[in-house]
């Protein structure tokens, strides 16, 4: 399961979720903005508070890092 | 062997890639990805011909533009690590691996953020260091928080929070901010910021994410700490020109000096635009303009070559 935290703004939120839409990557997204219960999740996570997150079946990503999610997903 | 390489997708190149192909110049367009510094605008009103866009839509509409032309080729997710000259072939060299040789280059390559380089910035980057605001303000929900740097960026960094943060301190090294007055204003009347100026960074400091920060007076030699969650660093821009440092002249910050007039650098078919030259004013539309100027340069340069 792929997990994209992210808010409203941030570009590189935007840019992540195209990028797992080119790739027919199903995923759900979570707005820290606005759910400060995932706010809490995505922190203890990746242990840091910058978006975006992607949780790929449990592998922590920070950042929109195209190397490290294409490792995750195989790609 | 390409005629031009362009290196860098932000508006500065975007603009150079498509005259060069409306010039059919046989052109190879190099990036990491579009839309330069203005990616994390969350909203920019002065690219002349539109009201308001946000940096991450003028990031779509300017790799669109360049798309769209049909004599160009693209590679973009590239980063150039060197550039070398042998005679009149240069060859370009990126972390992928690849070499490619052109006749000449056009370097647009931009800037980033510049750090503070004090104690605890890396060891809080993400946990309380930010340095994307539009990304990271909405986290600062009720806290107090920190901008270094009172210049546009800064000030910019403050609107940002102000919806969120309940307090936000800005931190000038100089004597006063320096950011455009609409900003300054807007921040200002919020009553949510206060301004602290002859401050020098000395440290971030807190548990497993920040807790504060602790700055010396410039003028009395004081120090002092404030209490804050977030930290948000705006102190300006550094050029991304290590990949010809060896090859050109650069200015004292390693900007790329340039002839004002034909953007040529130092080195005979290396022309740079943009925000990694000595431009006086650091503007998306200026920037697109002088890598045009550099382009018709280039044109004319390859027509008597």
């Amino acid at each position: 399961m792929v997990t994209v935290y992210t808010t409203s703004v941030c570009p590189y939120c935007h840019m992540a979720k195209e990028y797992l839409e080119k790739n027919d990557i199903k995923f759900k997204e979570v707005n820290v903005e606005e759910d400060e219960a995932a706010a809490r999740e995505m922190i203890q996570k990746s242990h840091q508070m910058g978006v975006p997150v992607l949780d790929i079946n449990n592998t922590i990503i920070v950042g929109f890092d195209k190397a490290g999610i294409d490792k995750a997903l195989g790609l | 062997m390409y005629e031009l390489i362009i290196i860098g997708g932000g508006p500065a190149g975007v603009a150079a890639g498509v005259y060069a192909a409306r010039k059919k110049i046989n052109t190879l367009f190099l990036t990491k990805d579009f839309g330069g510094q203005s990616l994390v605008s969350a909203g920019i009103k002065n690219w002349i011909g539109v009201k308001d866009i946000s940096g991450f839509e003028l990031a779509k509409n300017l790799e669109g533009h360049l798309r769209d032309q049909e004599d160009i080729e693209i590679k973009d997710n590239v980063f150039v690590s060197k550039i070398e000259k042998q005679g009149e072939v240069i060859s370009v060299f990126t972390d992928k691996g690849d070499k490619f040789e052109t006749k000449t280059i056009l370097l647009t390559a931009g800037s980033r953020h510049k750090r503070l380089n004090v104690p605890g910035e890396d060891k809080y980057d993400g946990k309380g260091v930010f340095y994307c605001s539009t990304c990271d303000a909405p986290l600062m929900k009720n806290k107090t928080t920190a901008v270094v740097g009172g210049g546009n960026s800064g000030f910019e960094a403050a609107m940002d929070l102000l919806p969120y943060a309940n307090k936000i301190y800005i931190l000038e090294y100089t004597e006063e901010c320096k950011a455009d007055s609409v900003t300054c204003d807007k921040v200002r009347a919020s009553g949510k910021s206060q301004e602290i100026t002859m401050a020098e960074v000395k440290e971030i400091f807190g548990d497993e994410f920040v807790k504060g920060i602790r700055y010396q007076n410039r003028k009395t030699g004081e120090m002092k700490e404030l209490s804050v969650e977030g930290v948000f660093v705006e102190i300006g821009f550094q050029p991304n020109s290590e990949s010809v440092k060896d090859l050109i002249d650069l200015d004292k910050y390693g900007r790329i000096i340039i002839d004002q007039k034909t953007q040529k650098t130092s080195s005979e078919g290396i022309w740079a635009a943009g925000d990694v030259t000595d431009v006086l004013y650091n503007q998306n539309n200026i920037a697109a303009g002088d890598a045009i100027k550099a382009v018709l340069n280039i044109y004319d340069y390859l027509k008597i070559k």
